[in-house]
């Protein structure tokens, strides 16, 4: 069993409260909880997409290989960003090779630590959009909930809801009510929309009263999920309150776009926000796919011929 | 009166014995050749026959409670048998009487059987330790029969001495004598002495004599619940005798028989005595008057033997030449449904059973109508009176009419008080003030009116024997061949259809479909029995009433089973006794059972429910059923394919061989591939090869050939695609398998001249490849060969010459190899689909109505008339004007096969992507609104053309993006993963796939608050601003996702209100542009500030337009016209200051009536103005009108884009706005 400062690190990781970790002060080197809090840090700091502090972080010759397992994550996210090809590749490259090394008997590292690698290699072929392969990686059949959370997660972004929901109740078999397994069955709800979002609104309302974390995430969690429910005026009370807490942040000021839009903001205000937010996160998904229908757009309509305006 | 009906018969050799089993249909008989038989009487069925007794058999029972039979013979034996299949056999002789045994019986309890002999004794024994426990003397000749009382310890019996003796056994109870095993002995013996019977006698004493009689006694039983007893002797008298504790006295005789009397027995359940003599009658007497009620004639055969059913209204009789089971009454209660209430007789009382409440009333005694011993036949319930017509058999057929009462009554009514009868045969209501009785013997059909007087008679046109209700003013006639369907109106037949006899009609609810009932077959028919299906049952059908979903569930004697309407049927489950069904309502059967209790069977309708949907192409509803049911086995396999369905089955099997055999049968050669593999058999290959090449893909026929080394055929088969390169592959492998025949066959195909030749000298055919090499200017080569044989040019003098040989390989026209014949798709099967995607979520039971919704529509026509009356009240759609039609059928077109499967070899199984929500929001939607939610642009913009007939879209971009980008939000839950794109619906609780929609975006009050918006810039004079703003408001208002009818019309008022500001507004800017630009042009000035009042603006703005009409107007000194506009004002209330000047206007007005410009304005003649050269098109005048917002527009306007919200073709055609909610 973890320690009870290991586990709330675990916890404040896993409902997204990366910038508490990331502040967090490291317990002594030779504490067994060092590696582990140390691990947990750097993915923090990916997480924000600031691989350097990661790189920065995380010793360069350490034997253990989740280290250099997120250490090749922090590397590949920092490629990504960059768009160095060869950079990605060779980060990819790392993760494979370290996928493999744990493959075999003489391997180091104790079970956590190759599940960890797992995970770190699996997020970053999913990243990469090597579907199967992350797949393969962290096993279909595995016994690790945090590699589960992620091909659920994959599993939902192609839009397989069933098949996530079957790592779900496989899952429920042997995890035992964990935290991340809620969090697991509240994201497939978020997808499925099961019961009018209720499961997930309360899981993420019950995480908001818990006492010993604080996660702006969460409070953006629960308004994308109040969007969902259709309850634009209380999605945008949930993310003021996160942009106060953490001014700028992307994913919130993404949701509030999509509130606006809803009736959140007037209409004026609703625009002004979305220009805005396209330059300042030209890289987010949802600017992307809207640039993307915005061409599409323009391409449909040039399919109809316009006639010339009647006029006397 | 014919009531006794005969239920089984059999022939065979006399019968003397007959015993019932309780609870199965199974009866014994004893045969006069010493045979006993088992019959199965409701199949018609020989069980068994047991056969070791030598000579006549005349006794036989069967335990009441074990699957024991006991038979008694003329060889003086006692056997008891096994009955069970499996172990049929006699378990144990009884051997002591000393002549014929003449009955048998098991007591209720105890383990004994009592036994009567020609030995003047009745033995009791017992059948465990299989020792005679009693022997009964006192009786001075044969006894002929000896029965236990059913409750107390007396044995009743019957003898040729004229007597009936009534004995005591209380005393074997108590002390069994057997415990001693004193009197043991007897199971082997032949007959102890006479001393050995006295000790019997302590236990067993005769407590009554019984005389009366003048000749031998034959019968005498007990009745089952009073202290009587009946006994039948050859005086031809029946005699009823009572008993106290103390004696027995006779009470009367029944006298009719004129022969011997051979049995008589008390009814089980009602106050009757049933009968049978060697006069070859049974006959039926009413207990409490003694007098006979009914007799049942037998041409030539005595009867010898009765038997009574314990709980059934069932008797047998044995005859001389066999036996009958008969009833002595219908059992099938008179019953009608009208939507959820049974109206049904029990007991001759009219009842009503509510489906839903279970609520069981009486509401009408017929305890009069007919005779007491008959129970109505028929009844036909009339809503629109509340009444019904009751028919019975006895009287030889009688009719009563009666209103049943509103509610109950503390007191029943009696029908006889108000009752109208007549007589006939069969009498159903055909309208609300008219029914039709049959009258068999004259075979008239009458039609009387409720006060019972005929208005009609009608000849029918067959020998009609019942009459049934066929749809309005119509009969259904049916006669010993054919069932007619008549039309009373015109009097003539509509159709004839041949079947047995129709003993029941039976319409389904919405009374599109008729169950034509007989006894053995069903007719389905629609209701002009122009098409009709047949089902043939073995067994008896007894009832039947239609599922909603217009699925005949019918019973039979043991079944419930089902019926489709084109004929299939299938057991639903097996019943133990008959019911009659009444309604279906979901998974529960409603139905009477023999007593006429109302009951349920709830059934599992899974299977049928399946094959209907199979037949409608219910692809959702079989989906469905195969995720939620378990019964899908080999059996719907083998119906999925024999009903052509093989490519459905195959989305159910799972073993390998099954798949193969499935997947070549529908030609899924993929599948077929797949499977073959698996199987990797010579045979599956050959099979997949034939059906590859039937269908023109011969890579796979190829890969086959390859499997199992085919070579000569896969030569040929690169020959026929033109695969050269392959065919000189093929060559180098036939070289290497050192077969000539093959090389040579390759070198020919290939045309390789040089190969054949070699392959021919290969096998020393020197002849043959120096004719080869000679024919093909192989001059050189040919002298080779010469030489290899040895031989020289002058050899061969003799050989003709032959010309070149121009034989040469086919040319290759179309290069085949790399492309199979074009096959049409089979596309994306529904089940392929559905199964991939694994929407599981909400996999949502599909709408089937059942009981629920469509409630009893079957007596629609009776509802009918139950509202005649009633004014029929067109609802009149509201949105008419604008074409609300519901044209979601359209939008199927756009579904196709969206995504092409070119990923999934990428991922890999089990990671397919899944269906993307937003193309079940296309799918789900027929407004543009969800379509460009879903990010569909595409389809989207093709529904705006043809429901507006928008054409211009650049001015919908910002809208069409800004409903997009809010239609869809993200979150990460994963550390450092994309977020998911997370889609927002319209109804959050929804999640079934088949109905998710998108979030309306915006909403008719948003839209309505910037109509508002411009309202103000009008007010405000900011006449640009509220143009573009009106013009922003129908754009919009194209894009607005409407739940009611209520919204779809003030979606239209507020389409019509923004459109006639936006030409107000616009006719204004140009009064004001003409005003700048050509000052001189007054007259234009004037008339478009004229026309600006005829646009339908709100009182505030109206009264701007007014006075700014009334300014320029005054100023161009157009009095007269100012003045009127001035009257119009002050028709608008306004305020004081204003009223003033008005006044003043109109004053000057009447001052100075003229006018000094002429302008085109004829306020007295409506008109409506163009939209684009803002001219006035006076009513009647050619018009085209912009296919969104109807505004007007010359008539050479058409095609062109409207210039007022800039979006529409003029003219063009437009569906409008579908109504999808």
């Amino acid at each position: 069993m973890d320690s009870s400062e290991l586990y709330h690190i675990k916890q404040q990781f896993v409902l997204g409260a990366y910038k508490t970790l990331v502040n967090l002060t490291l317990p002594d080197p030779n504490a067994p909880t060092y590696t582990p809090t140390l691990l947990y840090q750097a993915r923090a700091h990916i997480a924000l997409d600031n691989p350097k502090s990661a790189l920065e972080l995380l010793p360069t010759d350490s034997e253990n290989v989740a280290v250099k397992a997120a250490a090749s994550l922090a590397k590949y996210v920092s490629a990504s960003q960059g768009a160095d090809k060869d950079a990605i590749d060779a980060s990819l490259e790392e993760l494979r090779d370290l996928a493999v090394e744990i493959e075999g008997d003489d391997s180091e590292g104790n079970e956590e630590e190759k599940a960890l690698v797992r995970v770190l290699a699996g997020t970053a072929f999913a990243r990469a959009g090597e579907i199967e392969e992350a797949l393969e990686t962290l096993g279909v059949d595995t016994e690790d909930l945090e590699a589960v959370f992620v091909i659920v997660h994959i599993y939902l972004s192609i839009n397989r809801p069933d098949l996530a929901k079957k790592q779900f109740e496989r899952s429920k078999r042997w995890a035992e009510d964990d935290l991340l397994l809620q969090l697991i069955e509240s994201t497939i709800g978020l997808v499925t929309g099961k019961d009018g979002y209720s499961n997930t609104s309360s899981f993420y309302t019950e995480q908001l009263g818990n006492p010993s974390l604080t996660s702006p995430h969460i409070l953006t969690a629960r308004g994308v999920t109040r969007i969902l429910k259709n309850e634009i005026q209380e999605a945008k009370s949930d993310l003021d309150e996160s942009l106060a807490q953490q001014k700028g942040d992307t994913e919130t000021t993404a949701a509030l776009v999509v509130a606006a839009g809803l009736g959140a903001l007037k209409k004026t205000e609703a625009e002004e926000l979305w220009t805005r937010f396209v330059s300042e996160h030209p890289e987010h998904p949802l600017v992307v796919d809207v640039s993307n229908k915005e061409s599409h757009f323009d391409e449909c309509a040039s399919k109809f011929e316009v006639p010339p305006l009647a006029s006397a | 009166m014919s009531v006794m009906l005969t239920k089984f018969e059999s022939k065979s050799n006399r019968v003397k014995g007959l015993a019932f089993h309780p609870t199965q249909p199974l009866l014994a008989a004893a045969l006069h050749n010493g045979s006993v038989q088992l019959w199965n009487y409701r199949m018609g069925v020989l069980v068994d026959r047991f056969e070791e007794h030598e000579g006549p058999v005349r006794g036989v029972a069967i335990h009441p409670s074990r699957a024991l039979l006991v038979t008694g013979g003329d060889d003086y034996k006692i056997k008891v048998w096994d009955i069970r299949p499996q172990n049929r056999r006699c378990l144990f002789t009884l051997h002591g009487h000393l002549d014929y045994v003449r009955t048998v019986q098991f007591h209720h309890e105890m383990p004994w059987i009592i036994s009567c002999s020609d030995d003047q004794t009745i033995r009791i024994w017992n059948s465990t330790s299989r020792n005679c426990i009693a022997v009964l003397t006192g009786h001075s000749h044969y006894v002929m029969s000896a029965q236990f009382h059913p409750k107390e310890d007396l044995v009743v019996s019957a003898s040729m001495d004229q007597t009936v003796r009534v004995w005591d056994i209380s005393g074997l109870r108590k002390g069994s004598p057997n415990a001693g095993g004193g009197p043991g002995g007897h199971a082997g013996g032949g007959g102890g002495g006479s001393g050995a019977f006295e000790t019997f006698d302590s236990f067993s004493t005769v407590k009554y004599v019984l005389e009366g009689h003048d000749r031998g006694v034959n019968y005498a039983m007990f009745h089952p619940t009073l202290p009587l007893i009946i006994s039948a002797a050859d005086d031809r008298v029946i005699k009823i005798w009572r008993m106290s504790e103390t004696k027995a006295w006779e009470v009367d005789s029944c006298r009719g028989h004129f022969n011997n009397v051979s049995s008589a027995l008390f009814h089980p359940k009602h106050e009757l005595i049933v009968s049978c003599g060697e006069d070859k009658t049974v006959r039926v007497w009413d207990l409490a008057k003694r007098t006979a009620i009914q007799t049942f004639r037998r041409e030539h055969d005595r009867f010898w033997i009765l038997a009574a059913h314990p709980n059934l209204n069932l008797f047998a009789a044995g005859h001389d030449s066999g036996l009958i089971v008969f009833k002595l009454e219908r059992e099938r209660p008179a019953f009608s449904v009208h939507q959820d209430t049974l109206y049904y007789v029990r007991d001759k009382y009219v009842r009503s059973y509510d489906f839903n409440t279970g609520a069981d009333i009486g509401l009408l005694s017929v305890r009069k109508f007919g005779s007491p011993y008959v129970p109505p036949r028929t009844l036909s319930f009339n809503p629109a009176e509340r009444a019904v017509i009751l028919t019975i058999s006895s009287d030889n057929g009688l009719y009563e009419l009666t209103n049943l009462p509103q509610q109950a009554q503390g007191d029943v009514k009696d029908s006889s008080v108000d009752g109208k009868k007549g007589s006939g045969q069969s009498a159903i209501f055909v309208a609300r003030n008219r029914f039709a009785v049959l009258n068999k013997a004259t075979q008239l059909i009458e039609v009387r009116d409720l006060s019972n007087s005929v208005v009609k008679t009608i000849k029918p046109p067959v020998q009609t024997n019942e009459i049934f209700y066929g749809g309005t003013a119509c009969l259904i006639l049916s006669s010993t061949t054919s069932v007619v369907l008549y039309d009373i109106q015109q009097q003539k037949t509509i159709a004839e259809i041949n079947s047995p006899p129709v003993k029941y009609v039976i319409w389904s609810g919405d009374g599109a479909l008729v169950a034509l009932m007989s006894k053995h077959t069903i007719t389905i028919a629609n209701k002009t029995f122009s098409t009709h299906s047949l089902i043939h049952e073995t067994i008896r059908i007894k009832s039947g009433a239609w599922d909603d979903a217009g699925v005949f569930i019918y019973s039979t004697l043991n079944h419930v089973k089902y019926c489709l309407s084109q004929g299939d049927h299938g057991v639903i489950c097996t019943l133990d006794n008959p019911v009659y069904l009444t309604r279906v309502k979901g998974k529960t059967v409603h139905c009477l059972d023999r007593s006429a209790r109302p009951r349920t069977i709830t059934f599992d309708p899974t299977e049928y429910r399946f094959k209907l949907a199979l037949l409608r192409n219910n692809y959702e509803e079989m989906l469905y059923i195969i995720r939620t049911s378990t019964l899908l086995g080999q059996s719907i396999i083998a119906y999925l394919q024999q009903k052509g369905f093989p490519e459905i089955a195959l989305h159910f099997v799972q073993d390998t061989n099954t798949r193969f055999e499935l997947a070549i049968e529908c030609g899924n050669l993929e599948v077929a591939m797949e499977t073959a593999k698996a199987i990797d058999r010579a045979e599956c290959w050959d099979r997949l090869a034939q059906q590859a090449l039937k269908q023109g893909n011969h890579k796979i026929v190829e890969k086959a050939y390859q499997q199992t080394k085919n070579f000569d055929k896969l030569s040929f088969l690169y020959l026929a695609t033109g695969s050269t390169d392959k065919l000189s592959k093929m060559q180098k492998i036939a070289d290497a398998r050192g077969d000539p025949m093959s090389r040579f066959h390759n070198a020919l195909y290939a045309g390789d001249v040089q190969g054949r030749i070699s392959v021919l000298r290969d096998v020393g055919l020197h002849p043959l490849a120096y004719l080869t090499a000679k024919t093909n200017g192989l001059d050189e080569l040919a002298e080779e060969i010469l030489e290899a044989a040895g031989l020289t040019e002058a050899d061969i003098d003799d050989v003709p010459t032959f010309p070149a040989s121009s034989l040469k390989p086919p040319p290759i026209v179309t290069s085949t190899t790399t492309m199979n014949w074009p096959a049409i798709s089979a596309g994306e099967n529904f089940f392929d689909r559905a199964l991939a995607e694994g929407n599981l979520e909400g996999g949502v039971e599909p709408a089937y109505v059942n009981g629920d919704a469509a409630v009893g529509a079957a007596h629609s026509a009776l509802d009918a008339w139950a509202k005649d009356e009633e004014i029929h009240v067109e609802v009149d759609p509201e949105e008419g004007g604008w074409e609300l039609d519901a044209d979601g059928g359209d939008f199927e077109v756009n579904e196709g096969p969206a995504e092409e499967a070119v990923e999934e070899e990428e991922l890999g199984a089990g990671a397919t992507p899944g269906i993307r929500e937003t193309e079940l929001w296309v799918r789900n939607s027929p407004l543009a609104a969800d379509h460009v939610a879903a990010g569909s642009f595409e389809t989207a913009m093709q529904l705006l053309s043809r429901q507006f007939g928008v054409v211009n879209f650049a001015l919908l971009k910002p809208t069409f993006v800004s409903i997009y980008r809010s239609s869809h939000t993200y979150l990460t839950p994963v550390a450092s993963l994309p977020p998911l794109q997370l889609h927002i619906r319209r109804n959050p609780a929804e999640s079934a796939p088949s109905r998710v929609l998108p979030v309306a975006a915006r909403s008719l009050q948003s839209v309505r608050s910037e109509l508002a918006e411009g309202y103000r810039f009008v007010s405000g004079n900011k006449l640009a601003e509220a143009q573009a703003t009106f013009r922003s408001v129908l754009a919009a208002l194209l894009l607005i996702v409407l739940t009611s009818d209520d919204e779809a019309k003030l979606w239209r008022e507020t389409v019509t209100a923004a459109r006639e500001y936006l030409l107000g507004v616009s006719i204004e800017l140009e009064r004001r542009r003409v005003a700048e630009a050509e000052p001189d042009n007054v007259r234009r000035n004037l008339e478009l500030a004229a026309y600006f009042t005829q646009c339908e603006l709100q009182p505030p703005h109206m009264q701007i337009a007014l006075r700014s009409a009334i300014g320029v107007f005054a100023k161009a000194n157009n009095q007269a016209h100012a003045a009127r506009f001035a009257k119009r004002l002050l028709e608008l209330k306004p305020d004081p200051k204003i009223v003033a000047q008005a006044r003043q206007r109109i004053a000057a007005g009447d001052r100075n009536p003229r006018n000094a410009v002429e302008v085109s304005y004829d306020e007295f003649t409506p008109f409506e103005i163009c939209g684009a050269t803002y001219t006035p098109i006076y009513k009647g005048s050619p018009s085209v009108h912009c296919p969104y917002t109807d505004a007007s527009f010359l008539p050479q306007f058409k095609g062109s884009l409207d210039p007022l919200t800039q979006l529409t073709e003029i003219g063009a055609p437009a569906a409008g706005l579908p109504a999808s909610w």
